[in-house]
């Protein structure tokens, strides 16, 4: 099944050239936009949400989006996609026997075919593609059959989902090479609440057909958070950017920020420097299935103006004049 | 709310939806008939900390999640298909798990 191609410079609305930070302004921008949250056409605005995730998954990884101006640098718009010899799979598919003559398509997952061929999570060990494909002897004379071997696919997951859980459908479907003949499944997913990054969920008997009547393999979905406009993950933490005027952080202050459900209060203590972080205990995301909760970092930003006034600028001259402050003469 | 799966689980002709849930959990019985591994090599890739039960199932006999049958698999490709041993194995899989979190951690600073 050829893929189409996806454009993902259009979809974030940046010049092939973008810098990365442009596309990190960018995906920001359109994800607070869409995120489905918040927009007033849910379906639609999911749709959208998970287009423009896609496509900051791989603009916004520098070994991604090389990759990506590499497969996509003799492709012109409206052109029928052929990818360039020597591009492999990323899905995990295939094995000996029978396994070859079905070719398959995942709609659900919140990743594109194109996205899942060239920069699926199947693919980051392929070597394990065969897995799931031991003989096993049906006795008599019979011959041998064989378990089919098993598929992998990333399913996205917004950080929202995560925390409350939610139920998934995924469609998949089989075309048989030679004959062209299309089967077409629908699955739920239950995702729980408090699932994690990276966890494995095994759907049985999803996977490749069987040879002689043996059973066919699972399908394996990894979860994948989206990236989120305003945090960033790691394990059940999340960490908030947060800009802040250097007087404040010289004085301290009283700063709002949000957090997944709501908005939280938060003390900026004199002194504060740039990359220091501020814990605020229990807003993070729920830590697998104890439902412990994990903590939201407030990362302090100092950013200074560019533009100042007159007026400014005397008050800054003055601060030099009258301070002991100089940071480079330790 | 534990699901055992019976081991002789059906192949879906699925027409209508059915429903998934990420909380299964299975015995080392069910996931050696699903992983076509024996028992006692399970115990031994346990033994290694290799597969871990889920935290909640010590005490009250061992439960595995889809994760453990997925690593199960993934060992049983190395051992069968590639005739990697029980060390060369480790290394790998501890290998496999560190690229899978530097990987995490590029991707948070990259986004910072």
């Amino acid at each position: 099944m050829p893929v189409e191609f996806k454009d993902y410079y259009k979809i974030l609305n940046v010049p092939r050239d973008a810098s990365s930070e442009d596309i990190k302004k960018a995906f920001r921008k359109l994800a607070r936009q869409y995120h489905p949250d918040v927009a007033k056409d849910k379906k639609a605005a999911e749709e959208k949400f998970k287009e423009i995730n896609e496509a900051y998954e791989v603009l916004g990884d520098p070994a991604n989006r090389k990759k990506y101006d590499e497969l996509g640098s003799q492709w012109r718009d409206g052109a029928a996609f052929q990818p360039p010899p020597g591009w492999q799979r990323g899905r995990a598919q295939g094995g000996p026997g029978g396994d070859e003559s079905f070719e398959f398509s995942f709609d659900g997952t919140g990743f594109s075919d194109f996205f899942e061929q060239f920069f699926g999570g199947g693919g980051r060990f392929g070597g394990f593609s065969r897995f799931g494909t031991q003989q096993e002897y049906a006795g008599g004379e019979a011959g041998f059959s064989r378990r089919g071997s098993d598929l992998e696919s990333d399913l996205l997951v917004t950080l929202e989902e995560a925390t409350r859980g939610s139920v998934r459908a995924l469609t998949l479907q089989r075309v048989n090479r030679k004959t062209g003949q299309a089967r077409t499944q629908t699955i739920k997913v239950k995702i729980p609440a408090g699932v994690t990054d990276g966890q494995i969920i095994r759907v049985p008997g999803m996977g490749n057909e069987g040879i002689g009547g043996a059973p066919p393999g699972d399908l394996y979905l990894r979860i994948r958070f989206a990236a989120h406009p305003d945090f960033r993950v790691r394990g059940a933490d999340l960490y908030y950017g947060l800009d802040l005027a250097p007087w404040d952080a010289v004085l301290g202050t009283k700063v709002v920020v949000p957090t997944l459900q709501d908005r939280v209060s938060v003390k900026i203590p004199p002194g504060t420097n740039s990359g220091q972080q501020l814990r605020v205990r229990g807003r993070g995301l729920a830590n697998g299935q104890s439902g412990e909760k994990g903590d939201l970092f407030v990362v302090v930003n100092i950013v200074i103006p560019e533009q100042i006034t007159e007026e400014e600028r005397e008050l800054w001259k003055n601060l030099k004049r009258i301070s002991h402050f100089n940071p480079g003469s330790s | 709310m534990k699901r055992k799966v019976n081991p002789g689980e059906k192949s879906m002709e699925a027409l209508q939806p059915v429903e998934y849930s990420a909380r299964a959990t299975y015995t080392i019985e069910a996931i050696s008939n699903l992983a076509q591994v024996p028992r006692r090599l399970i115990v031994l890739y346990y033994k290694h900390g290799l597969v871990v039960p889920t935290a909640e199932s010590l005490g009250s006999g061992w439960y595995f999640d889809d994760q453990a049958i997925h690593v199960v698999k993934r060992i049983e490709y190395l051992r069968t298909e590639c005739g990697v041993n029980l060390e060369g194995i480790k290394l790998i899989m501890g290998l496999m798990k560190e690229v899978e979190r530097l990987r995490e951690e590029l991707r948070f600073f990259q986004r910072q």
